[in-house]
This record gives C-alpha cells, sequence and structure tokens, in this order.
C-alpha cells in the first residue's frame, strides 16, 4: 500500500517525463506495425501463386525472431547510430513474421468455392483478391498485426539501451540508481505502462476489428 | 451456324501438362437456344471440364469456342464470364455481402445504376420464392442448403445473361429438397426459356431435367446425344446401356404420360346400387374388381365379388376406398405406384373436375412397354 | 477459433521443414563471416581487445547457455502440466480467458520483469533464471493449450470407445498429437530464453550482453557489433537445435 502511494507520488511528479516516454513508445509501435503490416501484406500478396518464394520469405522473417532483441537493436548501431533508428530497424523486422505468417494463411484459407464462383461470375484476378479474398482473410491478418503490436510493445523497453527513448528510459534509470529512494518506483511504472499501454492497443485494436469486419463472417 | 445454335465447341481438346491423354478430347458441340442440355456421366470423364470450357475457366489446347456466333475463343475472359451465368454444387456465396450483395455482383460490374439494380434484386429474389425484405440484408451464413443454392441460381441469373452453366447444382442437398429444387428449376425455366448447360452424375435427374441429355465416356467423348426419350427407348452401345441401367424400363415411365395408354372400362355402379344385379355384371365381365361411383360420378371405392357379397355391410362401406387421384397429364410412374398400392393392381383415371374416365391397368402398361421395345 | 489457434494451425509442409534447416544456418554463416571481417579489418585497439578476450568469452558464453538451459527446463516442467491442467474439462472458460491473456502478455517488457524480479532477489544467475522462466513460460502454456485443443475430437472418441481411460487417452493419444505444436512453443521458449539471457548483465548474471554492454559504455562500435553477432549466433544455434528436435521428435505418420 505504501508502496502504491509512493509509486503515484513518483508519478504525478513527472508527468511531463511519462507523457515524453508514452509518446515514443506509442510512435514506435505505430510506425512499426503499420509499415510492418503493409510490408508484410505485400509480400504475401506478391508471393501468394509462387510457393517457394512464400515459404522462403516465412522463413527469413522467422530467422529475424529468433535473433535476441539487444542484438538486434546493437547490430545497426555501426551503420545508423543511436537512437530511434537502430531501434525502429529492429523492430521492424521483429513485427514482420506475425504479420506476414498470418496473412499468409489467411488468404490460402479463404474457401476455394467461393473463389471458383467469383472467378466464374467473370471477376479479374485483382478484382477477386482485393474484394473476396483480402476482405475474408482479414480477421486473420488482425489477429497477426494483434500480435505484432503486442511483441513491438514489449521490445520497445530495449530501445532504451541504445538512446532510443521508450517506456524503458524508466526501467534503466531505476536500475541505475538502486537502491536510492524512486528507483524501484520508477522500474515499476515503466512495466506497468507498457502494460496498460498494450491494454489500451489491444481495445483499440478491438474496435477496428468490430468496425472492419463484415458481420457476415464474424 | 444456324441461328437456333447458342453455343458451339468446335474440335475442342483440353490437355494437361505434357501428357498425352487428353482430359478432353476433339470435342464438337452444339447448344440449342432456349434447350436444357444435360452432359452426364461416370466420374472423370470430364463434364465439369467440358462445362467449364465454355465460360473458359478452363482453357482449350486447341479448338473454337462461339458464343451467338461469335468466337470468343480469345476474347477477355473476365468479361465473358460476364455474360454466362455460373452455379456450382457448393455454391460459393461470399460469405462476407449480404443476400442482396450477392446477388448485385455482376451488374455491379457492368455498371448499372443503382436502383436498376435494387430492383433486380428484388424481382429475382421474388422469383426463387424468397421475400425480399426478410432476406436482402440476411448473411449467407443464416442460411439453409437449400436456400443457399436458390441464392445461387438468382445471382447467376442477375445480369439476365442468355446462357446459364450449371455444375452438380443440386448435389449437396438432401433428396427431398433436392427434388423441390428441381421442380422449381423446371417451372422457372419455362418461364424464362434460357439456355442452359447441366452437369450431373445422376441419369435420373438427367432425364428430369433435360431437353437433351449428352451421355459422356471418358475424354468426354459423346456416347449419345438425343431426347431423354430417344435415349431410353434406344440406347446406342453397352455403354450407354450399363449408364442407364437396369432401371431404364422404370426411368422410361416417368416420361410417358396415362394418356398415352388405353384406359380399361371396368364395371362401375352408382348408388343406389342392387346387390345381385351388381354381382350378375361383375361375374360376367372379365373383371375381378368394380367401381362405385358418387352422384358426380367421382369414383368411391373398388368392390370385388366379396365386397357385393357381404350383405352384413352397406355398399358405401364395403371393399375398398379409392384414395389416389389421376389425370391423364399423370405420368406412367405415378400410375404405376397407384396401382401397387390400390392392391387391385388398378389405378382410377379422373378427368380435371374428378369424373371418373377409366382405369389404368398392368396389362396396358405392360402392352404399351412392349411395343416401345419393339420399336427397338 | 481463437486467433492463437489460427496462427499456429499453419501446416509444416516438406518445403517449409527443409527451408527452416537451411535458412537458419545460412543468416548464421553470413553473420559469422561479417564478424569475422569486423575483427580483421576494424580498428581494434586495447580496450576492444580486451573486452573481447578470451576469457570474458568463454566465460560469457557459459553463463548464457547455462542460463538458457536452466530456464528451458523449469518452464517446461511447469507450463506443461499447467496447460494440460487446464485443458480438461471443467476449465473451458478459464482456457480462453487465459489464451486471450497469453497473447496480451506477449507485451511484457522482457526488460522490466527482469529488472523487477531482481528488487525482489538480489542479483545472481537465479534472479536471471525465475525471470526467464516466467517470460518464456507464455509460449510453452499457450502452445501446450492450443495443441491439446486441436486434437481431431474423433480420434479422442475413438479412443475412449475402445476403452481407453482418460489418463490413457491423454498419454497415447493427446499428447503425441498435442507434441508439434508444444515442441514450437518449446522452441519458441529456448530462443527467448537464450536472447534474454543476453540481458542478464544488467542484473550481475553475465552472459555475452556484457560485451555488447562494455561496447556501448566504452563507445567500441567493433566490439558492439562482434558482441551482437555472437549473441545471435548463439540464438540461432540453439534454434538450429531445437528444430532437429522438433523434426525429431514428432510422431511419425502425422
Amino acid at each position: 500500500m505504501d508502496f502504491l502511494l509512493s509509486l503515484w507520488g513518483y508519478t504525478s511528479g513527472r508527468f511531463d517525463q511519462v507523457g515524453q516516454a508514452l509518446i515514443e513508445h506509442i510512435a514506435y509501435v505505430v510506425s512499426v506495425v503499420g509499415l510492418a503490416s503493409v510490408f508484410a501484406i505485400v509480400v504475401a500478396v506478391a508471393t501468394r501463386h509462387n510457393v517457394f518464394a512464400r515459404e522462403l520469405s516465412l522463413a527469413i522473417a522467422s530467422v529475424f525472431l529468433t535473433i535476441p532483441s539487444l542484438a538486434l537493436f546493437t547490430i545497426f548501431i555501426p551503420l545508423v547510430g543511436l537512437g530511434f533508428a537502430p531501434s525502429f530497424i529492429a523492430l521492424f523486422l521483429y513485427a514482420i513474421l506475425p504479420i506476414l505468417r498470418n496473412t499468409v494463411t489467411g488468404l490460402d484459407g479463404v474457401d476455394p468455392s467461393v473463389m471458383e464462383a467469383a472467378k466464374g461470375m467473370g471477376l479479374t484476378n485483382s478484382e477477386i483478391l482485393l474484394r473476396i479474398q483480402l476482405p475474408l482473410a482479414w480477421p486473420v491478418i488482425l489477429a497477426g498485426i494483434r500480435i505484432a503490436a503486442m511483441l513491438t510493445v514489449g521490445i520497445a523497453a530495449i530501445a532504451t539501451l541504445v538512446a532510443g527513448g521508450g517506456l524503458g528510459d524508466f526501467i534503466k534509470s531505476g536500475l541505475a540508481r538502486l537502491p536510492l529512494p524512486n528507483s524501484l518506483e520508477a522500474i515499476w511504472l515503466g512495466t506497468i505502462l507498457s502494460l496498460l499501454l498494450a491494454f489500451a492497443i489491444d481495445m483499440a485494436l478491438k474496435l477496428v476489428k468490430n468496425v472492419t469486419i463484415s458481420r457476415g463472417i464474424r | 451456324m444456324s441461328n437456333d445454335v447458342l453455343i458451339r465447341l468446335e474440335n475442342v481438346t483440353k490437355k494437361y501438362g505434357d501428357s498425352d491423354a487428353a482430359a478432353v478430347n476433339n470435342l464438337t458441340l452444339d447448344v440449342h437456344r432456349g434447350e436444357v442440355l444435360v452432359l452426364v456421366g461416370p466420374s472423370g470423364c470430364g463434364k465439369s471440364t467440358t462445362l467449364r470450357l465454355i465460360n473458359r475457366l478452363i482453357e482449350p489446347t486447341s479448338g473454337t469456342l462461339y458464343l451467338n456466333g461469335e468466337d470468343v475463343t480469345s476474347m477477355n475472359p473476365s468479361l465473358l464470364r460476364r455474360k454466362i451465368g455460373y452455379v456450382i454444387q457448393q455454391v460459393g456465396l461470399f460469405p462476407h455481402r449480404t443476400i442482396a450483395e450477392n446477388i448485385a455482383t455482376v451488374p455491379k460490374l457492368l455498371g448499372w445504376d443503382k436502383d436498376k439494380i435494387a430492383d433486380r434484386v428484388d424481382e429475382l429474389l421474388d422469383l426463387i420464392g424468397m421475400d425480399p425484405e426478410t432476406y436482402r440484408g440476411r448473411y449467407p451464413k443464416e442460411l439453409s442448403g437449400g436456400q443457399a443454392q436458390r441464392v445461387g441460381v438468382a445471382r447467376a441469373l442477375a445480369a439476365d445473361p442468355d446462357v446459364l452453366l450449371m455444375d452438380e447444382p443440386f448435389g449437396a442437398i438432401d433428396p427431398i429438397t433436392r427434388d423441390r429444387l428441381q421442380n422449381e428449376f423446371l417451372r422457372l425455366q419455362q418461364d424464362l426459356k434460357k439456355t442452359i448447360v447441366f452437369v450431373t452424375h445422376d441419369i435420373d435427374e438427367a432425364i428430369k431435367m433435360g431437353n437433351r441429355i449428352a451421355i459422356l465416356r471418358e475424354q468426354s467423348e459423346i456416347a449419345q446425344l438425343d431426347t431423354p426419350e430417344a435415349i431410353l427407348a434406344d440406347p446406342a452401345d453397352e455403354f450407354v446401356e450399363n449408364f442407364l441401367g437396369s432401371g431404364a424400363i422404370l426411368k422410361s415411365l416417368t416420361l410417358m404420360k396415362i394418356a398415352d395408354t388405353e384406359l380399361h372400362q371396368v364395371p362401375v355402379f352408382k348408388a343406389p346400387v342392387m346387390r345381385d344385379k351388381a354381382i350378375e355384371t361383375l361375374q360376367d365381365s372379365e373383371d375381378s374388381t368394380s367401381i362405385l361411383l358418387d352422384a358426380d360420378d367421382k369414383p368411391l371405392r373398388w368392390l370385388d365379388l366379396a365386397a357385393l357379397n357381404r350383405t352384413s355391410q352397406p355398399i358405401e362401406k364395403s371393399g375398398r376406398p379409392i384414395s389416389v387421384d389421376l389425370q391423364p397429364e399423370d405420368t406412367l410412374q405415378d400410375a404405376l405406384t397407384a396401382m401397387l398400392q390400390s392392391s387391385v393392381g388398378l389405378a382410377a383415371v379422373t378427368d380435371r373436375k374428378g369424373k371418373y374416365l377409366g382405369c389404368c391397368t398392368i396389362e396396358s402398361l405392360a402392352k404399351l412397354l412392349v411395343e416401345q421395345g419393339a420399336g427397338k | 477459433m481463437t486467433t492463437a489457434a489460427i496462427t499456429l494451425r499453419r501446416q509444416r509442409t516438406p518445403l517449409a521443414e527443409r527451408l527452416d534447416l537451411i535458412v537458419t544456418p545460412v543468416f548464421a554463416g553470413l553473420l559469422a563471416l561479417l564478424g569475422f571481417a569486423v575483427w580483421l579489418y576494424s580498428d581494434i585497439d586495447a580496450t576492444t581487445s580486451d573486452i573481447l578476450s578470451y576469457e570474458n568469452i568463454s566465460r560469457q558464453l557459459v553463463q548464457t547457455i547455462q542460463l538458457g538451459f536452466a530456464s528451458s527446463l523449469l518452464v517446461v516442467i511447469i507450463a506443461v502440466p499447467i496447460g494440460i491442467l487446464v485443458s480438461r474439462r471443467g476449465f473451458p472458460r478459464l482456457k480462453t480467458a487465459l489464451v486471450d491473456f497469453l497473447g496480451l502478455a506477449q507485451a511484457l517488457p522482457a526488460y522490466g520483469l527482469i529488472v523487477i524480479f531482481f528488487t525482489f532477489m538480489g542479483t545472481g544467475l537465479t534472479t536471471v533464471v525465475y525471470a526467464l522462466a516466467l517470460f518464456s513460460l507464455l509460449p510453452v502454456l499457450r502452445n501446450t493449450i492450443v495443441g491439446l485443443e486441436q486434437v481431431d475430437k474423433s480420434v479422442i472418441d475413438a479412443g475412449r470407445g475402445m476403452g481407453y481411460t482418460r489418463l490413457q487417452v491423454l498419454l497415447n493419444i493427446e499428447l503425441p498429437l498435442a507434441v508439434p505444436v508444444i515442441m514450437a512453443g518449446i522452441r519458441t521458449a529456448i530462443v527467448i530464453n537464450i536472447g534474454m539471457a543476453a540481458l542478464a548483465f544488467l542484473v550481475g548474471g553475465g552472459g555475452l550482453g556484457e560485451t555488447i554492454n562494455s561496447g556501448l559504455k566504452l563507445n567500441r562500435g567493433p566490439a558492439i557489433f562482434i558482441g551482437a553477432v555472437m549473441v545471435a549466433i548463439l540464438a540461432m544455434v540453439f534454434d538450429f537445435l531445437s528444430a532437429l528436435a522438433q523434426k525429431y521428435l514428432k510422431p511419425k505418420g502425422i
């Protein structure tokens, strides 16, 4: 109980900082997931007829996920320096796989007889892709985007280690100042805010889901 | 090409890959305007392939395709398909669109204006017996199998194509609903007079639905192409005979009407009946059963000698009731069923108003079949 | 079908499996080459070579591997039984809630978790092991639940109909058929553990992350890069070994 009070005390004295860190973190999530979604969907669509290309893209994307976050964040430093750039690149590479894999699965999973009927009625290939396949695959794609978003929120905390900002800053500063006063609060603050942010993003995505998915396929 | 021929496949061949064996081998087939042509044959004979060559979902390896006299072998396939209705077994309704949106698909592609489309959707829903108000905004997942297939047909008819291609459309549906859908479809076709190419593996369905039937062998070779009556009466070879199956004779009964036979006259009595006179008349005749008519000449009961002799009961309650109502337009199959049900080997035939006309007997049926057979 | 199940249900085609075993080593090889190139051609001053000394590196390597193994083992021992328990009848709503929550829980910052554990348990390897275990528990737990759920109900039915008790059905039918999915989860957990082990240095747990960190603090680019490369390669090696295990532990006939 005492701790909660002091946590609140710590936070309320630093709304500016909290706001700043939060905005940086959100910026990471939005930009990374946005770009990764576009990239992954384009790759999935482009490789939908070529099994080998598709499997290769998936295999490459999954290799990135095996690379530990600290390594992936720092490996680009010699190239792009510290700060936002290496963090963004690393997070982007991580986010690709879940979205790519789900888009591939989603496109694959569309009922073949629906596609046959569409083709038989005279829709062109691109019309079928845009009006039938992608809308029907969208729920699965969105599920992948959710995973990518959650992943990004969690890993973005590491950005602080390469001067990339974000909520990890609190954790780092808390760690550095242990066992001085307010250090524990800082660490918890960073952690809890990440969770809250994740929850908020999840809610937002649920909203998107309800708005964009046709009632016919819920 | 005469104006009568709407679709023509000329020397069409389809080979897959490098194999020499063709799925469709040098097929030439004409589909006449306004007819229902059924392609029927054993699994794997290529009937679905042949159908899909018509809307070029499968492209021919060689040969020409004519639609209404025009060579459409190399035109833009999507544009071609928008002129042809296509119905498949699993229907393939778009699950993420409402029924109205599904039906409106091709008209929208063709650029019809919104009001015209809305009217057309309602018109079609009425045509297939589904209330527009209720069903317009529903989704495919809310429909039963039979309803879904009806919507599939409506969707195919939306842009009012001249040609309809149907690939085993009623195959995935239970027999009762299938029968109903087939009847509805035949009724529809009477009004719309579309040109239809229909694929099925079920010979009974082919006989029921087709104006002409093409019985196909492997590689889509035509074993026989003719009207159902002609094929049943005179199968071209052993393959066709085997395909028709042993029920060919019974099947042909569905194609003949009671009006084609001679009705037999048994003794008839009308109330008040004088038992002794009746017994005498029946004994003098060649028949073993007589009929009791009511005041309007409607047949009421079968009366045999035993029934007439049973003085303990009034005549009106003797013998067996006549329950089935047959008319000259009914098929011989209906007559045979009635005969078997009546347990006297007879079926009473009346006119539209129920007035007694005569009886169908097993002998008259057999005679007719023998005559048919003799014509072989 | 939960969204988690959808992502996991993708069949592993033979092509996917083969590529899996090829792409990772190829990548690792490329990285190794890059690492070597940097080692040979960049400016290695005294500080850098000190950071990259044999004693340091080998010590950290051993620490990382120990950490990875210990936490992975712990995770399997805990998560799989819990997953099995939750999947039994009587817990369906708990199960769905759990799977959804686990999706959310991927957002837990491992970084934060490790530090929090540290504040409660002090420095050292044990802290990190527990923190890693908690973090990598999630994929194993989720995969166990989902893996058991996707077993064809009619096969289970047949088993019970033939007289198997519930326990026998679990051991002879459900678990073997769920193994591919569970193994995928364990593999993810192993990779996470090796990866997070790189962060162990934050709480005095050592590991290869130390090299990277020293490089960052002392601003030695080559050290950073080579450290990162080593961590990456180590992770890929473990991933590769897990992939092999996944392939050979799969019951024949699936």
